[in-house]
């Protein structure tokens, strides 16, 4: 493909994707941290360097409202664990696209810092097509972009957010939902679909019972019976993954 | 708040608090590299992980929807869903354009609000 000739055309292939839709979606959902962060009394460079270090919404709310509330370190460490413990499936399920790429796999370990869902269901969805020597340099250039939004997204939100017709806001925070349903959705392979389906329907149940674990407890149930299913789905074609 | 007093002992309390909460969330990360690096390419379970994905981001998404955060909670349930399942439609019906999906729930969004402030509050 075109695009992907060179590792720094491959870099600008991935900022160019990034500006529009993803871009704004991470700087919509940030605005929303920015905001909670100012109410919660968390100064704005850690607002800033938590978009940047921990770069995983749910897990950066649940620290923001553990230290509003004064809880101890270790509260917040289980917290933050517990929400974003997505990272370990998104992570492992993206490394066979990592796989055969030219750079010693040590490496891994720093890249995989830069996978967020949107970062990572591109790459779910376009990682195929992009040559295998390509694909760090094109998901660097496209995270981060996402991530560069999403400090502009803080600092707004920190600053401005109350300041913002109202309207707005309410339509930039709805985005967030709105995006992520439909790039999820939007998926050929059964099972995922699935896991999909179930993940919806069972995640408000576990949240009420408990906020903190509920995404992780609903997702494996959810996820697991999806995989268990897999080869029992009418209209799937037998066990073949995205990466087949 | 509790911590919004700025003794040099709360800003170092809220740095430590900050680095454990990065580390709660690299460890994963980390984790799943390990386990990659160990297991042969073709193993079930990365098929199973991306499973367990799907089903985590889902019940997130569905938890912004149902229990939102901030300002998203004074507008009615059913508007959020409602306006959801335009979104959908505009993806779905019109060639899976993201952008069409996202204006569509955004303009069901914005009508319903506008209704109901007609309606009740006008």
């Amino acid at each position: 493909m075109k695009g992907f000739k060179t590792n720094l055309t491959s870099t600008l292939f991935g900022i160019r994707n990034a500006l529009g839709v993803p871009a704004l979606l991470l700087f919509s959902a940030m605005t929303g941290f920015g905001s909670l962060a100012q109410e919660q009394g968390l100064s704005l460079w850690i607002s800033m360097l938590s978009t940047v270090l921990i770069w995983g919404m749910p897990g950066q709310v649940v620290h923001v409202e553990l230290y509003g509330l004064g809880a101890p370190l270790i509260a917040v460490a289980l917290g933050v664990a517990g929400a974003n413990a997505r990272f370990l499936p998104m992570t492992l399920s993206m490394m066979p696209l990592l796989r055969k790429a030219p750079h010693h796999r040590r490496w891994n370990y720093l890249l995989v810092h830069m996978i967020s869902i949107n970062t990572w269901a591109e790459m779910m969805r376009k990682g195929d097509e992009i040559p295998v020597e390509r694909r760090v340099a094109y998901f660097l250039g496209f995270s981060s972009t996402c991530m560069f939004a999403g400090v502009l997204g803080v600092i707004q939100g920190y600053l401005l957010l109350e300041n913002m017709p109202k309207l707005v806001s309410l339509c930039l925070l709805f985005l967030v939902p709105i995006y992520f349903a439909l790039i999820m959705s939007n998926t050929t392979h059964p099972p995922f679909l699935l896991a999909f389906a179930l993940g919806c329907l069972s995640g408000p149940i576990f949240h009420q019972w408990t906020p903190e674990w509920g995404l992780v407890i609903s997702g494996t149930i959810a996820g697991t019976i999806a995989f268990l299913l897999r080869n029992h789905i009418p209209f799937a074609k037998s066990g073949k993954g995205t990466f087949g | 708040m509790l911590n919004q007093g700025k003794g040099p002992l709360v800003e170092a309390s809220a740095w430590l608090i900050f680095l454990s909460a990065i580390f709660a969330t690299y460890i994963w990360r980390f984790a799943a590299v390990m386990i990659s690096h160990r297991i042969e390419p073709n193993h079930p379970i990365f098929e199973w992980f991306t499973c367990l994905a799907y089903g985590i981001i889902a019940a997130l998404v569905a938890r912004t929807l149902v229990f939102p955060m901030g300002i998203l909670q004074e507008i009615p349930l059913w508007q959020r869903l409602f306006s959801m399942v335009f979104a959908f439609l505009g993806f779905y019906l019109l060639g899976k354009r993201l952008w069409v999906g996202i204006l569509f729930g955004e303009f069901a969004f914005l009508l319903l609000i506008w209704f109901h402030g007609f309606f009740w509050e006008g």
